[in-house]
C-alpha cells in the first residue's frame, strides 16, 4: 500500500529491520513510544495499526500465567 | 566507526589478552593479567560508544536484559551454594574435645582447587547468558524470517 520495505521504515523510526518483522511476526510487542513512532509514521491513529488485546500477557514468563 | 572495524579491535584487544594471559603465567604474575583485562574491557567498552552503524533498538535491549536477570536468577543460586558450603567449613570450629575427635577436620581446598572452581563458575556464568539469551532471540524473533 505505501510501497515500503521493513529496511525503509525500521530506519525512518530508528530501530533494527528484524524489530519490525518481529512485530509483523507478533513475536514482539512493541513499546508505547514504538509503537506512536509507527502509527505517525503512517500518519493514522494508533488503533488503526495496533489492536490492544486483553488477554495477551505483557510481561513475560516471570510470572505464571494465572497471576497475569 | 563501522560495525567491522569494532569486531577488528575487538579481535586484536582478544588475541593481545591472551598473549598477556600467557605471559603473566610465565611471570608467575597474576597482577598483571588483571590489570590488562580491566583495561581491555575500558577499551572494549569505549570502542563500542564509537560504532556508529549497531542499532541497540528496545527489542535488543529487552533481549539483554532477559537474559541477564535470569543469568542472575540461576547463578546466585548456584553461587550461594558454594559459597555456603565455604562458609560451612570455615565456620567449623569444635567445641568440645570429645565432640572434636569424633567429627572430621575441616576440608581445605587447595588454593589451585579453589581457582578451578572459579573458572568452573565462571564458565558456567557464561554458558548461562550464552543460552539464555539465545533463548530470548528466539523467543522475541531473532531468528524469524519473511518472505519479502
Amino acid at each position: 500500500m505505501h510501497n515500503l520495505t521493513q529496511e525503509h521504515l525500521a530506519q525512518a523510526i530508528g530501530v533494527n529491520r528484524q524489530t519490525i518483522l518481529a512485530i509483523e511476526k507478533e513475536k514482539y510487542i512493541p513499546s508505547l513510544d514504538l509503537a506512536f513512532k509507527i502509527s505517525r509514521y503512517f500518519g493514522v491513529n494508533i488503533e488503526e495499526v495496533f489492536i490492544f488485546d486483553e488477554k495477551t500477557p505483557t510481561h513475560d514468563i516471570f510470572y505464571p500465567k494465572a497471576l497475569t | 566507526m563501522k560495525k567491522n572495524s569494532f569486531y577488528l579491535v575487538f579481535g586484536c584487544i582478544a588475541l593481545a589478552l591472551l598473549a598477556i594471559f600467557w605471559y603473566s603465567v610465565e611471570l608467575h604474575e597474576p597482577l598483571l593479567i588483571e590489570i590488562a583485562f580491566i583495561v581491555g574491557i575500558v577499551l572494549v567498552y569505549l570502542a563500542k560508544i564509537k560504532v556508529t552503524d549497531i542499532i541497540n533498538d528496545e527489542r535488543d535491549m529487552k533481549i539483554t536484559e532477559q537474559a541477564t536477570m535470569r543469568t542472575m536468577q540461576v547463578f546466585w543460586v548456584i553461587f550461594c551454594a558454594f559459597s555456603i558450603g565455604a562458609v560451612m567449613e570455615i565456620l567449623h570450629i569444635p567445641e568440645f574435645p570429645r565432640q572434636a575427635s569424633s567429627i572430621r577436620p575441616p576440608v581445605l581446598l587447595p588454593p589451585r582447587m579453589m581457582g578451578y572452581i572459579q573458572l568452573g563458575l565462571l564458565c558456567l556464568m557464561i554458558f548461562l547468558y550464552v543460552g539464555f539469551r539465545i533463548y530470548y532471540a528466539k523467543k522475541y524473533g531473532d531468528f524469524e524470517t519473511d518472505e519479502e
